[in-house]
């Protein structure tokens, strides 16, 4: 499933909101190419002057001056085109930065599961091609729009101005370009979406081969990823082409438009001049001025297609920035209560619930543990505990406050999680803290790295807390990685804190360094520590087993030894 | 290969010359047939209008229809030729980079992801876009030469000054070239930039929730794209102002003609009707001028570009060399480290011979992490010191494809690959029903099958978000299992299942890889007892080096093993 594409009406008026805050400058640009538009039609007519003054006799000083003029002429439009084209970009360009900024901040804070249900690729081809594909068009509409609209305008001025009857003939191209138009765009509309969703799924089959990278090249399947990128981008390809085609067609009937129009034109002008009604001469001069409608009217009708492609690509950059925000309430104080769980059920998959009414509190200051078998919902259960992921049935209160009542902010300032998925963000050490607090200083930089025991490692490091880690940057331990995320929770410092496997990804050598680390972090706040290390759970002030969804079994380390039930085999399994 | 951002466009048109010479000869004739039709317009009227003949005119309007047939067609089928040569050349640059970035042998570049797709696609197309432009400059200049030759014809010195004035309003319009070429070259880049942040902050989008850094991540973008933003605009200034000169040039151009014609006609050297037909080719040049000038600028954008592309394809492999594995036989291989010093391993001895299921407990995890890296052949020749063999034969002289079918080194983050349970765990699709069940009763991924309604066709996602991480890893470990290697390494494999099952994966390791396997050697780089209570041997790393080795049961006595291993 990708992120959601807007209806095209809702598009258009969320895309006017953008350029509009560019008004002005955009405004100027039309100006500065109206007057590109007015300028060129300057050279044409000066010329014509001068074949007037030669069959005049004129002084030749008149034609000097005729010629001084066109170059004044092209003086004019060359300034105004610079001026023109730089200042469109300074209006487009704000406005597609400003939009691909949006789609990526909702998109940051949309359900990660939606994300990742889309493909990283559908998000970054949204910010990309889409924004790529709407610039090409917005650098050609707008001087299109401006510079034919002139050019028609004093053409067809010009024409009906000669012979309103001649006129008229050439309006007989109108219906033929409306019924080219009628043809076109119904068909080309789909091909529009259906290109844009195939860049997506080619952006995935490259970003995702590139991060599994080591796992295709250890089982020797990276040529088939190869394989796999080539076909999604194959797929696009295609899509371009048979769209292209189309587009193709769509012209050949505007030549034909051209055609129908000229020929009546030329027909008319025949019997009116067989009838004397007109000059040989109208009649020449109608079917050029005729002919010079060619140009700015295809163009303007290639705009539809343009504006249609573009369109297609607003939808899909629309679709994200409109899911709607979550409100951020006042910031009131809160006095610090406990975590409860009422009730919670959740099913990724209709009908196949992974959690079942469970209820749970956790006391401030209380370090819960929360054991079971992979796959019995824990992790689950803490993503809902932490307010990242909506549980299909059931409630979350902090201090009495639903989750969702707190607003993002103070949320965090609630509950934090450590999922366990590790992710080095491609950043300086200092700003992968700061992710958590960008506000905070370095003296609280370096305090939150102390309380998880990794000062020591970050100031060996090259570069301290300049350096760069993430992918390609320097390679942490998975152990120092966790440290890091673990720094993170405490540079936030909240009331609670979930820790989902934060100990595990290490391999157990480093493990027993990060159960120290987050036997700190969870210091002073009420903890809901997700582990199959059971040593963590050994240290809890109470015990959780989980299974098939439900809690099974809890009460403290000791207790639960004793009963002999799943904790007590688990016990024994992990102390062999 | 390319090795200039010049050579990439020339090997563009170079391999696309089948598509691009119908496409060039079609647009020229376009272009023909566009200034025809003015001309035909005007004998239509003299033949046919001015003379009141019905038949003849209908004959005139019968050419103008074949006319507008044959500039149609030119035009329809001629781009069509165009667009499919551009967008065959981006696939195949696009394919080009993603097989460079996947290479077997492994890359080293400084590329994030979102860079290198950024070169794929942005880049790409910049390169496309040239070819584009190369039809319509050559419409542009058959234009030209005809208006030339016919001016000559009417006037030498006008001739010349059209045959001359053009070159000239082209060099002078390269000024403004390198500029766009540098400005277009900071742009891309910056682009790669916001984009490779974009994919950095999606992919680590739990991690980031988890501590509400959403904002704080968007304010990341927000300034990468902002500094995309400007670099736009400043390569839209840098076009703009080589659009502006052309504009100029052309005036000039046109005021300099009609000065000298209009002299001449005042002084009776040329008629007033040929006067009129030069005001009239001259008035047309003015286009072919700004798409020759505009021509430049995107030459100057995809040379910029493909210098990208080209430094990105020039990033060199690890190095690899062609033999094979000369001691791998069905009696299986053995595997030796010798001295081996790289990342913070000094001086590591380790051999293992066929057959053999061994535990490596590290104490320190930068220790297994070079360890599992030099394995995978992912470490660099001039950072590793020592001699690592496979086979006897060097790693480092090994063929990848050998290497690879030798050893099979399974890193410890687990990358599962949009299909089913059944085209991860066998992407080969060579296990039967058999097969298949022994590996995932071994991994004890059949209880993951278990949960699921769809068994082994269910449907994995790119992120297999909907299985948990201990999920995943059973998983992983039973396509580690169905790859049947003669020599594998896992590193960590369980570290995110339950004490229970763990137990059932070591024994399930055991069962496949163990004394009842055969030659198959088995590597386990992991500190879980219950790991290495199922291996024949166990070495203890410490610091960089073997400190001991024994059975995991012997070895409990030591208290440095124990502190390493027991929880």
């Amino acid at each position: 499933m990708i992120l959601p594409i807007a209806p095209a009406r809702e598009s258009w008026h969320v895309s006017r909101g953008y350029l509009g805050r560019h008004r002005g400058v955009l405004a100027l640009a039309a100006a500065a190419f109206a007057v590109v538009g007015l300028a060129q039609l300057g050279g044409p007519w000066l010329m014509g002057r001068t074949v007037d003054a030669v069959l005049d006799d004129a002084a030749p000083a008149t034609i000097t001056r005729y010629a001084v003029g066109i170059a004044v002429a092209g003086l004019l439009v060359g300034l105004a085109t610079w001026v023109a084209e730089s200042l469109l970009a300074r209006a487009v360009q704000p406005a597609l930065a400003a939009l691909r900024e949006d789609v990526v901040d909702r998109a940051l804070h949309l359900d990660h599961g939606v994300v990742e249900d889309a493909g990283v690729g559908d998000v970054v081809s949204r910010v990309g091609d889409d924004v790529r594909a709407i610039g090409r068009s917005l650098d050609l509409v707008v001087p299109t729009v401006v510079g034919s609209a002139i050019a028609v305008l004093f053409t067809v001025a010009g024409l009906v101005a000669l012979d309103w009857r001649l006129g008229l003939a050439g309006l007989v191209a109108g219906p033929a370009y409306w019924l080219s138009l009628r043809w076109y765009l119904p068909r080309s509309g789909p091909y529009y979406q259906r290109e844009r969703v195939a860049q997506g799924a080619r952006a995935e089959a490259l970003v995702t081969g590139l991060q599994g990278a080591a796992t295709l090249r250890a089982y020797g399947l990276q040529d088939r990823q190869v394989g796999r990128i080539r076909e999604a981008s194959w797929a696009a390809v295609q899509i371009t082409l048979d769209v292209f085609g189309l587009l193709m067609r769509f012209g050949a009937r505007n030549n034909r438009a051209e055609l129908v129009g000229l020929l009546a034109v030329l027909g008319t002008g025949f019997l009116l001049v067989r009838s004397d009604a007109a000059t040989v001469g109208e009649v020449t001069a109608a079917a050029l001025f005729f002919h010079r409608l060619f140009n700015p009217i295809g163009a303007l009708i290639f705009l539809f297609d343009e504006v249609q492609s573009a369109g297609a690509s607003l939808t899909r950059l629309v679709g994200v920035v409109l899911v709607p925000r979550a409100v951020e309430p006042a910031d009131t104080d809160l006095e610090p209560g406990p975590l409860t769980v009422r009730g919670l059920t959740h099913s990724y998959v209709a009908e196949h619930p992974v959690v079942r009414e469970v209820d749970l509190t956790v006391a401030p200051g209380e370090r819960v543990a929360l054991v079971g078998a992979s796959g019995a919902g824990k992790t689950t259960l803490g993503a809902v505990a932490a307010g990242v992921l909506d549980p299909t049935r059931g409630e979350v209160r902090v201090a009495g406050t639903p989750l969702a009542d707190l607003g993002r902010t103070r949320l965090r300032r609630c509950v934090a999680m450590v999922s366990q998925e590790v992710h080095d963000f491609s950043a300086t050490l200092r700003d992968a803290v700061l992710l958590a607090d960008p506000g905070a200083d370095d003296a609280r930089v370096r305090a939150a790295l102390e309380t998880v025991l990794a000062w020591g490692w970050v100031v060996a490091l090259p570069d301290g807390l300049d350096t760069v880690v993430g992918e390609h940057g320097h390679a942490l331990t998975p152990t120092q990685s966790q440290q890091v995320a673990l720094a993170r929770v405490a540079l936030l410092d909240p009331w609670f804190v979930v820790l989902d496997e934060a100990t595990a990804e290490a391999g157990s050598s480093g493990a027993r360094e990060l159960e120290t680390a987050a036997l700190a972090v969870t210091e002073g706040r009420g903890a809901l520590v997700i582990a199959h290390r059971l040593s963590q759970a050994a240290v809890a002030d109470r015990v959780l087993v989980m299974d098939d969804g439900r809690i099974v079994e809890q009460g403290t380390h000791d207790e639960l030894v004793a009963a002999g039930g799943r904790y007590a085999d688990l016990w024994s399994a992990w102390s062999g | 290969m390319p090795e200039t951002g010049w050579g990439v466009v020339r090997r563009a048109l170079r391999r696309n010359r089948r598509r691009l010479s119908p496409y060039v000869a079609l647009l020229v004739s376009w272009q023909v047939c566009e200034a025809l039709v003015p001309v035909v317009i005007g004998l239509t009227i003299d033949h046919g209008v001015a003379t009141g003949d019905g038949s003849v005119f209908l004959a005139w309007a019968a050419g103008l229809c074949v006319l507008f047939a044959v500039l149609s067609y030119s035009y329809r089928f001629g781009a069509r030729f165009g667009v499919r040569a551009i967008e065959g050349e981006v696939h195949e640059l696009r394919s080009e980079v993603a097989a460079h970035a996947l290479d077997a042998r492994g890359l080293r570049t400084d590329r994030l992801s979102g860079e290198t797709l950024s070169l794929a696609t942005s880049d790409a197309e910049e390169v496309g876009y040239a070819l584009r432009m190369v039809g319509y400059a050559a419409g542009s200049l058959v234009a030209v030469g005809i208006a030339a030759v016919v001016l000559l014809r009417t006037d030498l010195l006008l001739g010349l000054v059209i045959l001359c004035g053009l070159p000239l309003c082209l060099a002078v319009t390269q000024v403004a070239t390198p500029r766009i070429g540098r400005r277009s070259r900071v742009q891309q880049e910056r682009t790669a930039t916001s984009a490779g942040l974009a994919v950095d902050l999606v992919r680590g989008l739990r991690v980031l929730q988890g501590i509400g850094g959403q904002s704080a991540g968007a304010a990341r973008y927000r300034v990468a794209s902002g500094e995309a933003r400007d670099a736009a605009v400043h390569v839209a200034g840098a076009r703009a102002a080589l659009a502006g000169l052309a504009q100029v040039l052309s005036g000039l151009f046109l005021a300099v003609v009609t000065l000298l014609a209009g002299r001449l006609a005042l002084e009776g050297e040329i008629s007033v009707g040929e006067l009129i037909a030069i005001v009239g080719l001259t008035q047309f040049l003015a286009e072919p001028i700004a798409i020759l000038a505009d021509m430049s600028a995107q030459l100057a954008s995809a040379v910029a570009s493909g210098r990208r592309i080209v430094d990105f394809l020039a990033a060199p492999h690890l190095p690899a060399g062609a033999a094979d594995p000369a001691g791998a036989t069905a009696h299986g291989v053995t595997v030796s480290l010798a001295g081996v010093a790289h990342g913070s391993l000094r001086g590591l001895d380790l051999h293992s011979p066929p057959g053999e299921l061994l535990g490596v407990a590290v104490a320190d995890p930068a220790d297994a992490q070079a360890l599992v890296r030099l394995l995978a052949g992912d470490a660099h020749p001039d950072d590793v010191v020592g001699d690592v063999r496979l086979g006897g034969t060097p790693l480092g002289d090994l063929d990848v494809g050998a290497r690879r079918g030798t050893l099979v080194v399974v890193p410890h983050r687990v990358d599962l690959f949009e299909g089913t349970l059944r085209s991860n765990v066998d992407p080969w699709g060579r296990l039967d029903d058999e097969a298949l069940a022994r590996v995932l009763v071994a991994s004890a991924a059949d209880e993951v099958l278990a949960l699921r309604p769809g068994g082994l066709d269910e449907p994995v996602s790119a992120s297999a978000t909907t299985y948990s991480g201990g999920q995943r890893q059973r998983v992983a470990v039973a396509r580690a299992l169905a790859a049947d290697a003669p020599v594998l390494v896992l590193h960590d494999p369980t570290t995110a299942v339950d004490p229970v099952t763990e137990q059932r994966v070591a024994a399930g390791i055991h069962d496949l890889r163990g004394p009842n396997a055969g030659a198959l050697t088995t590597w386990l780089v992991t500190c879980s007892p219950t790991l290495l209570a199922r291996t024949d041997r166990v070495v203890l790393v410490r610091e960089g080096r073997v400190v001991l080795e024994g059975t995991h049961h012997d070895l409990l006595a030591h208290e440095t093993y124990r502190a390493t291993v027991l929880r």
